[in-house]
Order: C-alpha cells, then structure tokens, then sequence
C-alpha cells in the first residue's frame, strides 16, 4: 500500500500530535503521523506531566508561558469532549544552596520582566504554602501560581482527536523503517504498513530520535537517559503545587486524582535506551522524599517506571530544519520538558515548516549550534 | 477426559456440532450424548422421526436434522439434561440457545442473565427470550437466552446473577465500570494500555490484577482479536504497595 502525504510526523507524543494539529489549523492537507506503538506510549506517557514558567533562560520563560496560556484554554480550544485536567497548583522550587538561591534571585527577576509572577520565598514562606515541607532543609524557594500538572495522556488525546477532525491521519502501531533521500532531498518513509511518499519529514521521535536520524546520515547531537518515577495510592488532598528542587534532586505533585509522583534524575546514569526499574532509584527517592518531605513516608508506593530524555548539551530544545537533507525537519532534544512545551512546539514547528515567521524566535536552537559551540545553558533542570 | 471432568472436549464438541448449512438455516436440537449408556427417552418424544430407532438400547442417538423442527419435546424429555435448540437464525447477530433448567426461581422473559459455558464459566451478558414452565412442579422447564451468535455451541447453562451489566464494576482500584470499557472500545481505544491511560483502569494498588483479563475479553468480544496476540502492559515493582517510609528503614507499620 503506497500513499501521498505532504508532511509525515514520526512520533506519536505530545510533540508530534501538536505538530500535527496545528499544521492541519494552517491548513496543510494530508498529514500523517507514524507512531510505533499507541499515542504516548514513549517519554509522554511516562513524563511528571508539571509545567512551570520558572525558567532560567529568557527563551525557555517564554516557550512555557505560551504553553500555559494555551493549556488554560486547551479543552475549549482543541474542543477535547475529556478533561486535560489542567490543575494550576503553581511550583515551589526550594533552593539547598547558596549558588541556587543566588541563581533563583536572578531567575524571578528575568520571570518578572518577562509577566510571569513568580516570587522569592523565605524557608518559612515556603511552609505556609507546603505545610508538610521540612523548612530547614532549605534556604529559600521561588513560588509561582501559574505553573501546575496535566494529564498527558488526555492532553496528547485532544490534540491528536483535534488533529483528526481537521483531517490529520494518525497511525498507531506502525514503525518507520527507513526513510528514501534523493539528491538531498526526502522523498517518502518506509513503514510497516506500507510506503508513503513525502516531501517532509518531521522527527518527533523523542529518545529515539536519533535511530530516526540515522536514516537519513543525519547525527543528531542528543544523547537518551532514563528518568525514573513512581507513584503512591491516592489520599486526600494535601499539597497543591509542585515541590522541585535541583540540588536536592527530586519532584514531586499530587494530582488531582490523589496520588503523588515523585521523581529525581540519576547523574550516574548511563546514556542508553533501557527503560527498565532500579530498586536503587527507590531507595535513594524515598531518602529524599523522607527528609524534605516527611509525611510522604507514611505513602504506599503502587509503582514505578522509567521512561527517556533526550538531552542536549545545554538543556535546550532543537528546532527546524537541518542543513544536510532537504525536507527533514527536528523537534527534539527536549531535555525533559518535551511535554510541557508540547503546545509552543506545536506552533512554532508548525510556522518553521510553512516558513511563516515564528511566534517566539528559535532560530538560534538549530541542530548545529552544538558544532558551533553558541550555547545557552539552562541553568535550572532537574 | 469427560469421564473425570464431566466437561466434554474440543473434539467431543466438534462431533456432535450441526453442520454449519444446517445451523444457517434452521433451529435445531443438539444432542450432547456423549456416553453410550441403556437409555432412549429422546428417541420415544421425537413426533417427527428426526432421532432415529436405536438398534440397541446403549446406542447413542443419532439425529437427523432435516426432519428436526426444533420442537423441544426431546430437551425436556431427556433425563440427563443433554439436549439443546440452537436457533442461529434469529437475527444477524444473534442466536438463541434453548437449555433444560430444573432449578428455582425460573428466570422471567426480558431479563439479563449471566450465559455459562459446560464448565460454568462465564461467557457473556444473554437476554431471556423465552420461559417454557413444566407442566407439572416437577418436569423440566426450559430457558432460550439470546446470545452473540459465535457463542450458540458454547453457551450452555446460566446464572441469573447479570455480571456483564453496564454498571459492574471491573476495576475495583478505581471504580470503572464495564459500561465505561466498552464505551471507550467503541471510541476506537482497542488495546489495554490505551484504556488504562484514558481510564485509569489497572492504575490502582492491584495494578490491573483483576480487571486486566475482564478488560481483554471485553477487547475480544468487540474486535473479535485473539487474547494471545494482544499487547500486554508491563507489571510493575513493587509487586503490592510499600510505604515510602520502610524504603529508608521506618514510618513502616505493616
């Protein structure tokens, strides 16, 4: 079976289905996105699922705001008949040391110039707002009450039922396995259920977006790590926002179902694709949890998994096409926040591939930046 | 094997089974006999001649279909409770099977009852269609459910408990019911993954446990996949919920 698409979409996450919807919304007709397995089924289906504005970098501020001005309207807008439950608890990020608090100072004021509302905490301010927090294991913290949690499987679900409805074609359990490049240029992607001739391809593949790269010689300078959670039953309400710090290495949100997430990163984790459990991250979570957290000691733990980041060197997305291969554009390398920035990728790819000019200029966080050596680094990731 | 289970086998089954042009195109009764044993009630009830005159009295009876009208004197003449009617003709996706049923209370006509395969196990919801009463306290009555037509040689019995009811609840961890199952299957979310990520369904403490097979056969009888091919979610550590406490040696109460 052959068929015609203007663009493929390889990637069934948030990404690739934001994409989708708003090329479809500029009118682009025959889109199709190739998912290998069900929607979110990779890092989406597996993330913290928070969104904060609390950025470090002016670009990464305004990427997230755009995002969470469109979430608060999402299920009117994407006319989603679910709920994205979008819950606007705000983030409090503590600060463990004093390099941080110094940086957390910097970062409310560049949040401030830019209307995100954030503010700088005294330990005992952060206790008001998180009165199960252990204030003397913190030296500050910055609060902001736009920031909050979503539920990505029904946020990635609106986008691509929204996509559907303007004509997009999604195939799920269908695994791109090479992509033909003729004189530079792409000219259509094999996959398990057939050929499709395209002009453009979009990589949207998340920790895999590498092997798709490989397809067309293009290296793609990302590298994948897994990230480990788990999530507790659910108990009565007891936390609104986000508690995240970056030195103490952990975050956690109770959802509005009821159950904590809790998450940290590993340094010593090794750069691969397995996505497996370690009893050690359990370990080392609980410790964590326990001592800024204490009451979450009396929380049983239902589960945990894994899922991947695609890193970059300075923690900051790609955009756009790439130099070697006509047609072949990136979305990736989203060092964890792939999901919160779901809605502005979604955009911003969207006028990159059309050529129109970009809501919010991304024109430096191109693939070879790297090569470069003009790095912007994101000071603030967990 | 019927000797020591009292269920007959696939092969057993396969024997007695009309032949497919016969069942297309009329009711008939189904003779489960499986064991030659000195005894031919069905043979003496039988106006029409369709079982023929058995040579010896521990003959199994033979049945010919052609002259078989469906009448069910033979059902509720046999003393073992071994003859059925299988109508697969009474809609486009429907077939009625007509059992011997000598327990109390009788089921009434329009309800929804539990359909049973021979070895008890539930098979899928069946609507009453019919209550034929005995005519005396003590004679056999019958009951004709209304079942998917591919269950017509597998439906066998009843309870009259309706456990695929809409409102039974299939995930106790979070409370969704059958009802919302099948809703979502017939959205188009025809994996367990997806339906656990849209309803929460194996999200809870049991991690799917129970509702996991119920939610796969509920998959089967929509899309008619088989359960071996379908894609199974990954059991996650730890295998029953621990407090976070005990990870770091306290707050552990249990």
């Amino acid at each position: 079976m052959t068929k015609t698409a203007s663009v493929v979409i390889i990637g069934g996450g948030i990404s690739g289905c934001a994409i989708a919807y708003n090329l479809a919304k500029k009118g682009v007709k025959d889109v199709v996105v190739v998912e290998r397995s069900y929607l979110t089924s990779g890092a989406t289906g597996r993330c913290g699922a928070g969104i904060r504005t609390q950025w470090g970098t002016e670009r990464n501020c305004k990427l997230a705001k755009f995002s969470v001005d469109f979430f608060e309207n999402a299920n009117e807008i994407l006319g989603y008949k679910r709920d994205i439950e979008f819950k606007q608890g705000g983030y409090l990020i503590v600060a463990a040391t004093e390099k941080e608090v110094e940086q957390f100072k910097k970062n409310v004021e560049l949040q401030n110039s830019l209307g995100i509302p954030s503010k700088y905490l005294s330990p005992q301010e952060a206790k008001e707002i998180v009165p199960h927090l252990d204030e003397t294991k913190i030296l500050g913290a910055t609060f902001c009450e736009l920031d909050g949690h979503l539920n990505p499987f029904h946020t990635t679900e609106a986008f691509a039922q929204a996509a559907e409805r303007l004509g997009v074609e999604i195939m799920t359990f269908t695994e791109v396995v090479g992509i033909d490049v003729e004189g530079d240029k792409i000219k259509g992607v094999h996959t398990t259920k057939g050929y499709i001739s395209t002009p453009i391809v979009v990589n949207a593949a998340g920790g895999y977006c590498r092997q798709i790269g490989d397809m067309v010689n293009v290296d793609i300078p990302t590298y994948s790590e897994r990230h480990q959670i788990l999530v507790t039953e659910p108990v009565e309400p007891m936390q609104e926002p986000m508690v995240m710090g970056f030195s103490l290495n952990i975050y956690t949100q109770q959802v509005p179902h009821g159950s904590f997430l809790i998450g940290r990163g590993d340094p010593t984790e090794p750069k691969d694709l397995r996505i497996t459990s370690s009893w050690q991250f359990m370990e080392k979570m609980a410790k964590t949890a326990c001592d800024l957290l204490p009451a979450l000691g009396k929380l049983a733990v239902v589960r945990q998994w894994a899922g991947l980041y695609n890193m970059t060197a300075d923690a900051q997305p790609i955009y756009g096409p790439v130099k070697e291969v006509e047609g072949f554009y990136l979305a990736v390398g989203f060092s964890g926040h792939g999901f919160m920035l779901g809605p502005a990728t979604g955009q911003i790819m969207a006028e990159i591939i059309l050529g129109e000019p970009t809501t919010i200029d991304v024109s430096d966080l191109d693939k070879d930046r790297f090569a470069r050596g003009e790095l912007v680094l994101e000071p603030s990731v967990v | 094997m019927i000797e020591k289970t009292g269920v007959p086998t696939k092969e057993d089954i396969e024997e007695i089974t009309p032949p497919k042009e016969i069942r297309e195109k009329q009711a008939v009764a189904v003779i489960e006999c499986y064991k030659e044993i000195p005894c031919n009630p069905c043979y003496t009830a039988c106006k029409f001649g369709a079982i023929k005159e058995f040579e010896d009295i521990n003959d199994r009876p033979e049945i010919i279909y052609e002259k078989c009208v469906a009448c069910g004197q033979c059902v509720i003449k046999c003393p073992g409770l071994a003859i059925f009617i299988i109508d697969e003709t009474y809609s486009e996706t429907e077939a009625t099977v007509q059992i011997p049923y000598e327990y109390l209370p009788l089921p009434k006509e329009g309800d929804y009852v539990t359909a049973l395969d021979r070895a008890g196990r539930p098979v899928c919801r069946a609507k009453v269609v019919k209550v034929r009463k005995g005519k005396h306290p003590n004679m056999t009555s019958t009951v004709t459910m209304a079942v998917p037509k591919e269950h017509s040689m597998t439906v066998r019995s009843l309870n009259l408990e309706d456990y695929f009811a809409d409102n039974t609840i299939i995930c106790r961890c979070e409370g969704i019911t059958l009802g919302e199952i099948r809703q979502l299957i017939s959205e188009g979310y025809t994996t367990i993954d997806e339906i656990k990520r849209i309803s929460r369904a194996g999200m809870g403490p049991c991690q799917g446990r129970t509702c996991r097979h119920l939610i796969m056969q509920e998959i089967r009888n929509a899309t008619g996949q088989n359960m071996e091919d379908m894609l199974m979610p990954t059991f996650r550590q730890p295998t029953k919920p621990v407090k976070l406490g005990l990870f770091v040696g306290g707050e552990g109460d249990d």
